[in-house]
């Protein structure tokens, strides 16, 4: 039995590599049409492969427009975004898996609710409150609530703040250190592959959003990338191969981010199936 | 005697406890935050949202109560009925195709595969690409003029289609685009919990002559059944909501698709609340459509609740 090559292995194989070529082979056929002319794009029946391969498609679409405010807005968004979830969701985990306050196990609750109850219903009065506030048209409502703690992240922390041994914080005690001390220089440091996790599952969900940009931003400077390159597309003034290269620059950072800390990516995924 | 002193020496040491000491305050100042998050930003919003749907409100005047006038407009709106009906057929193709696609992929990639990791990377990128890269790569297949489908239907004589724009095909192939882009996310889930799975129970089906097709019936399928209920779950309420998908590839910048496809044949109700809200500026109608699509939302995930006593293994 242990020498045979076992049949269930082969069908995995072939499945499995099946399946992996159906994933990149569209985007490969992506990459092809970013270099090609605008008339071997638009031509049917289309050309795999670009003839001839214009690179040039790349920095002509940078150029293009407020291409590369919509990348600089984007990274800003994503940027304070990281900041807000790994301060504040960290330090609100930290109280609920390690302070005994009123209420706590009630707010826990709530965090765990609020996790499973869609958020459609508050998107209009959402809306409402920014403008009021007089915040449309920045970026503020994109990161501002990420500053006041989301569920997944508090979610993520606390299961790392309560896996530490309970002799850590008797020592920080001893020491003199407040519940704030303990967290920031004994709780923080040990948690550093969750807050890795955290920051790379917020990076990605910001750089890719778009319905919130597309409510709160009005004017096309203040843009981010996914929805600078829709406005593109709807203006009829770009050529599409442009836009094509114009979309997966956008993929760059998110991939190369990926390319780096594919565990935490992976780390995050399981996360989300344990609650 | 001795038994009731020792209990009236504890309760002191309990009840000494300040309401609120020093960690209790401690406790309430660093989570804060989110109290501010969850006062104003749920409990706050959620009633707003409440007292809009009963209102008239365009946001330039202030709400007028118009009582149940949105929820009977909206009973009697037929494209209520037929963003409702898009939602629950996208819905309906999308979970169990999805849910089944990405256990078999997890199934296989957990025998020991060579190249996991590499597998689990490719599976990724479309879950890391936004909506609007998506857009691009399925244009690559599925644009009717440039797209390789209908080259390839071209090829074998058949007439080419309008993917994303024909009533019948539209939400088929967007059903499919979406699996695509997360099948691995929801691949990697399953993987996590088929390594909790013991080996003890394949061997003992091994020796009671169980070949790898009933191992994945008899076996897999039942002691993975808490993840894949958590995976119906959040996929189910992905899907009412699915939004971004439906809004770049057939409702958001081209005037032809802002009905949301021909005939509104892609117009999901999410979209039907995001137009009423941003391009009508109808946010009380908005907001009974919102609260509608909660309420059935939340109908479903407690009939799953219910449900699952009869499918769910737990051990």
């Amino acid at each position: 039995m242990q020498k045979r090559f076992p049949l269930n292995k082969i069908v995995g194989y072939l499945f499995v590599i099946a399946s992996a070529l159906i994933m990149l082979v569209p985007f490969l056929t992506t990459v092809f049409n970013s270099l090609k002319t605008y008339k071997q794009y638009m031509q049917f029946p289309p050309e795999w492969l670009p003839n001839p391969a214009q690179w040039s498609n790349y920095t002509t679409v940078w150029e293009q427009a407020n291409f590369s405010s919509y990348t600089i807005n984007s990274l800003i968004v994503a940027i304070l975004s990281v900041i807000g979830a790994l301060l504040s969701s960290s330090m609100i985990a930290f109280a609920f898996a390690r302070l005994r306050f009123p209420f706590r196990d009630t707010l826990f609750m709530i965090v765990l609710g609020t996790m499973m109850i869609p958020g459609i219903v508050t998107i209009v009065p959402q809306f409402i409150i920014f403008k009021n506030l007089g915040l449309l048209d920045t970026f503020a409502p994109l990161w501002i609530l990420e500053w006041l703690g989301q569920p997944f992240a508090i979610f993520l922390m606390r299961q790392a703040f309560l896996n530490i041994p309970k002799d850590y914080e008797e020592a920080a005690k001893l020491d003199g250190c407040n519940p704030f001390q303990i967290y920031w220089r004994v709780f923080l440091p040990m948690c550093k592959p969750s807050l890795a996790t955290l920051a790379v599952f917020t990076f990605m969900g910001k750089w890719n959003e778009i319905l919130a940009p597309v409510i709160y931003l009005i004017s096309d400077e203040n843009f981010t990338l996914p929805i600078g390159i829709l406005s593109l597309s709807g203006q009829y003034k770009t050529e599409d191969q442009l836009l094509v290269a114009g979309a997966l620059i956008s993929l760059i950072p998110i991939l190369i981010v990926f390319l780096f800390a594919e565990k935490y990516f992976v780390e995050g995924s399981k996360t989300s199936g344990l609650k | 005697m001795l038994e009731l002193s020792t209990k009236q020496q504890e309760k002191p040491a309990v009840k000494k406890r300040k309401w609120l000491d020093s960690e209790g305050r401690w406790g309430l100042l660093m989570v804060s935050p989110y109290l501010i998050h969850f006062l104003v930003f749920v409990v706050g919003t959620s009633v707003a949202s409440l007292y809009f749907s009963f209102s008239d409100y365009d946001i330039l005047n202030p709400p007028k109560w118009t009582g149940l006038d949105n929820y009977e407009k909206l009973f009697e709106d037929p494209l209520f009925y037929r963003s409702l009906w898009n939602t629950v057929y996208f819905t309906i193709l999308y979970v169990p195709a999805k849910t089944f696609l990405a256990l078999l992929l997890a199934v296989a990639l957990n025998q020991k595969l060579k190249g996991l990791k590499f597998f689990r990377m490719v599976h990724f990128l479309p879950v890391i690409s936004s909506w609007t890269v998506i857009a691009y790569v399925a244009d690559a297949v599925f644009n009717q003029r440039i797209g390789f489908a209908n080259a390839f239907l071209t090829k074998l004589g058949i007439a080419p289609q309008n993917w994303l724009i024909d009533e019948f095909w539209v939400i088929p192939v967007l059903v499919l685009i979406a699996i695509w882009k997360s099948v691995g996310y929801m691949m990697i889930i399953f993987l996590a919990g088929l390594q909790g799975i013991s080996s003890d129970m394949y061997e003992a089906a091994s020796i009671d002559g169980a070949n790898a097709w009933q191992k994945f019936w008899r076996v897999t399928v039942p002691m993975i059944s808490g993840t894949t209920f958590l995976v119906v779950i959040l996929n189910t309420i992905y899907s009412f909501q699915n939004f971004e998908q439906i809004f770049v590839m057939t409702g958001g910048s081209t005037e032809a698709g802002s009905t949301g496809g021909a005939n509104n044949a892609s117009l999901v109700l999410m979209l039907f609340m995001f137009r009423q809200a941003f391009s009508f500026f109808k946010m009380g109608y908005a907001s009974a459509i919102a609260w509608v699509l909660f309420l059935i939302l939340l109908a479903i995930t407690l009939i799953q609740f219910k449900l699952q006593k009869k499918w769910v293994h737990y051990d």
